[in-house]
């Protein structure tokens, strides 16, 4: 959404790059072929995250962690005081809003849950891009850097981590 | 001095100086976290590493001195990188969350240090173990996943307070801050003073009452002064859409060198008394709301015959309010209106027999920067840590130096438990114990003058037998006084209260005796009252209160909190006005009331214990349809065809100080 914040300046960002995939368009993932750039949000929470975050790192040449959680973990990191099963239970069992006798899913299919990391932890970033959420200013900085092929330095007013 | 080179800039600095000082005077700023001006260097942090020619490591400047031709740098490649290493570190021991911390987004340190590094991430990620939050105390919460170990609590508390509540608990990263033996600050030994959330650099130690209100950027800071008590603290008000968010000791106060007591810090931002916003009038026996333009005139109309009749109009202020508004009220009421009953709230109480020993004798007391350097306290009839919190800091904190601290009170006290020898008198003793302790320091030879007492064992025996304590412990007190180097004697209530100049004259002959007072040293204080305690008996109004056929009694309270003997002593009054800012037992017996401006929306002069004229800004505009305390005054002798000079510096030197003014 933060994305969105940039409003008319992201028509330069996609007169300057050609946008290949996300998960609003029909191309969810990044070519094969590879890609210049990739721009990965929220934090490693399971092993589907884990899998895409794999799978960005290895077809991107360059990639940016975006915002806090996946900079640093965030919010959903407070889970890892508690431990998975704990988060778990609190959810889908204990919760007063829950009904009685649910159940924690456990559809083979569903991603396994983990404990929350920072993107860094589990796949090298090259740029980490922190804030709660990132200003306009400093998504719009960054993408247009990297998109004239230059390296963002984020200091001053563009750092923040809040 | 000494000459050092700091990033090619060639500093001269005085031997002793730290490195980060030096730094720090040649306008070269050195992170650091650990390090704060009005504490030990402590080198906790290690944020604050320098690189010296000819050394092996890199050195902790907070706390390495400054050596002639010592060549440093401190922003080589290689110490940039192990500070961000250290702020690494310092960001993986703990659990911060910038996102929703209150301090985040200019007034964290730790956060600021890393955003002067540039750094985006932290390469370590904490190890995700939970550290207490203690909420138990009512003005601050200490968050322990916010800390950084810097210490600066818990040497603030140690340091500069002397209340020693906050240490550290277990070792190395599990280390936590806490109170006394691990309880819960809201049950600890804490006297809440605040300085602990003044210096910390984090979130860990936050103040309730202005959390989230805004960041530093966002405050108006106005330096003030506090009139609480009559210490006189400096203080920085902090004020956004013209509310007070909070106050902080200021720390270039000549007082208080930034310390402030509960009451300083935080009684404005919990004040819970019902304001009056309108002037009211008895009509029927019911008060009711009435302009200013008809309460002023009900007021002149039942005040201005009566002037020039001895007992006409009793008037009776607070020592809270400004000297200007002291010294009007002073003016009208007994220069011009000639009643023989114009005194303050304290009727002198605190400060009357002492200077009426001055008139006599001239000013005697000395300054309270004495305490930083006594190595022996007598409190005397002074219960300092309730009603003068500030003041005792100042020797506490050095009482694990060595500093002696004596407590003489018939009444518990709060100092006793901190005590070497804590003596509970009979009341009513103090004069024969004094002469007590005087005849066994002349007994024994320790006193620095020579004085003869003949009768020095009845006097002995005298002391023991009225006051109740035993002979052995009264010879203990007399050489812990004797043979300190430089005591200090403070009086308070006890003492004054008993409005005996003689007692005066015996404990100054004491603080001869033992050296606390001779030519270069002035080592007895009396701790007065309120704010402006000593402008009032300056002015005059420290007589007692009494009710003799006086027609109509004038309060003029302020903002001061009301006694139930005033209450009592004034509902017989045939004609009660009071002007007031908030809702009492008092106003509800007046027949008019008229509102007026508290501490912060006014400003004026304060002269605090010892003698030092300072002035408190205005820091909040007044609350519409109240009227300032001088503003009123003037108004009346208007009406009563009278003008007022309204000339304090004059005014206050009409009679001798007990202390020297400055």
């Amino acid at each position: 959404m933060s994305l969105l914040d940039m409003d008319e300046r992201i028509l330069k960002i996609v007169e300057l790059a050609d946008l290949r995939s996300s998960p609003i368009t029909d191309l969810k993932e990044p070519d094969e072929s590879g890609v210049d750039v990739g721009v990965l949000e929220g934090g490693i929470n399971n092993s589907a995250n884990e899998e895409v975050a794999r799978k960005m790192r290895s077809r991107a040449k360059i990639l940016v962690a975006l915002g806090d959680c996946a900079v640093f973990g965030g919010v959903p990191a407070m889970r890892n005081f508690c431990g998975v099963e704990a988060a778990l239970q609190r959810a889908y069992v204990d919760a007063e809003s829950n009904e009685p006798g649910s159940e924690i899913p456990n559809d083979p299919e569903l991603a396994t849950m983990t404990k929350t990391r920072a993107i860094h932890e589990v796949v090298p970033v090259d740029y980490n891009v922190p804030g709660c959420p990132p200003d306009a200013d400093v998504i719009f900085y960054v993408l247009s850097e990297l998109a004239q092929g230059r390296k963002p330095e984020l200091k001053n007013n563009l750092l923040h981590w809040d | 001095m000494v000459q050092i080179t700091i990033n090619g800039k060639q500093i001269e600095t005085p031997e002793g100086t730290t490195v980060l000082r030096a730094a720090e005077s040649a306008g070269i700023y050195i992170p650091r976290l650990c390090d704060h001006k009005e504490l030990i260097p402590y080198g906790g942090c290690r944020l604050c590493i320098v690189e010296v020619n000819g050394w092996r490591v890199p050195m902790a400047s907070c706390t390495l001195p400054v050596s002639n031709g010592m060549v440093v740098n401190t922003e080589t490649e290689a110490i940039k990188k192990s500070r961000e290493f250290i702020l690494s570190m310092l960001f993986s021991e703990r659990n911060h969350f910038c996102p929703f911390c209150q301090v985040s987004g200019g007034d964290c340190e730790l956060q600021n240090a890393a955003y002067r590094e540039e750094m985006t991430s932290w390469p370590i990620q904490p190890g995700w173990s939970n550290f207490t939050v203690d909420t138990s105390h009512p003005y601050f919460i200490l968050d322990n996943n916010r800390c950084i170990l810097c210490r600066r609590c818990v040497r603030a508390c140690g340091e500069l307070v002397g209340n020693f509540t906050l240490s550290v608990a277990e070792r190395g990263a599990a280390s936590l801050i806490v109170a006394d033996t691990d309880v819960p600050l809201g049950e600890s030994t804490c006297i809440k003073c605040g300085t602990c959330v003044q210096v910390c650099p984090t979130g860990a130690l936050i103040d309730r009452v202005s959390v989230y209100q805004g960041h530093d950027k966002d405050l108006t800071e106005i330096k003030s002064v506090c009139v609480g008590c009559s210490v006189g603290c400096s203080m920085n008000i902090l004020v956004r859409d013209n509310r007070i968010v909070r106050i902080e000791g200021d720390w270039e106060g000549k007082v208080n060198s930034g310390l402030l007591c509960e009451h300083g810090r935080y009684d404005p931002l919990t004040e819970a008394r019902q304001r009056i916003t309108t002037p009211q009038i008895r009509k029927n026996g019911k008060l009711e709301p009435v302009t200013w333009e008809e309460a002023l005139r009900t007021v002149s109309d039942k005040l201005s015959p009566l002037a020039g009749d001895k007992n006409g109009v009793a008037a009776i202020a607070s020592t809270r309010l400004t000297v200007e508004a002291l010294s009007m009220f002073k003016e009208l009421f007994s220069d011009r209106f000639n009643s023989n009953m114009v005194t303050s709230i304290e009727e002198g109480v605190p400060t009357a027999a002492a200077t009426r020993f001055a008139e006599k004798n001239g000013a005697f007391e000395g300054k309270l920067d004495i305490l930083r350097t006594a190595d022996t306290v007598l409190c005397i009839g002074a219960n300092i840590n309730r009603s003068h919190m500030v003041a005792g800091f100042l020797f506490k904190r050095n009482m694990p130096k060595g500093t002696h601290l004596i407590t003489i009170d018939p009444d518990i006290s709060e100092l006793d438990d901190m005590a070497n020898i804590a003596l509970k008198t009979k009341a009513g003793s103090d004069l024969a114990l004094i002469k007590g302790l005087q005849a066994i320091i002349v007994k024994e030879g320790l006193g620095r003058v020579s004085l003869i007492l003949p009768n020095a064992d009845a006097l002995i025996e005298q002391a023991v037998q009225t006051s109740g304590i035993s002979h052995e412990e009264l010879v203990q007190t007399a050489q812990m006084l004797a043979h300190s180097i430089s005591p200090v004697i403070l009086f308070g209530k006890g003492i004054t209260a008993q409005r005996n100049e003689s007692l005066i004259e015996e404990l100054h002959r004491l603080a001869v005796l033992v050296g606390a007072v001779d030519n270069e040293r002035f080592g007895l204080l009396s701790m007065k009252g309120e704010a402006n305690s000593l402008a009032a008996t300056l002015l005059g109004l420290d007589e007692t209160f009494k009710l003799n056929g006086h027609q109509a009694v004038y309060i003029a309270l302020g903002d001061d909190y009301v006694s139930k003997s005033l209450v009592e002593r004034t509902s017989k009054a045939p004609y009660l006005v009071v002007q007031a800012c908030y809702e009492s037992k008092l106003t509800e017996q007046a027949d008019v009331i008229l509102p007026v401006t508290i501490w912060s929306e006014q400003e004026g002069h304060y002269i605090n214990l010892d003698g030092r004229t300072q002035q408190a800004q205005k820091a909040l505009p007044p609350h519409e349809g109240v009227y300032d305390n001088t503003t009123v005054f003037s108004e009346i002798a208007a009406r009563a065809n009278m003008t007022l000079k309204a000339e304090w510096q004059k005014a206050i030197l009409e009679r001798k100080s007990s202390v020297s003014l400055n």
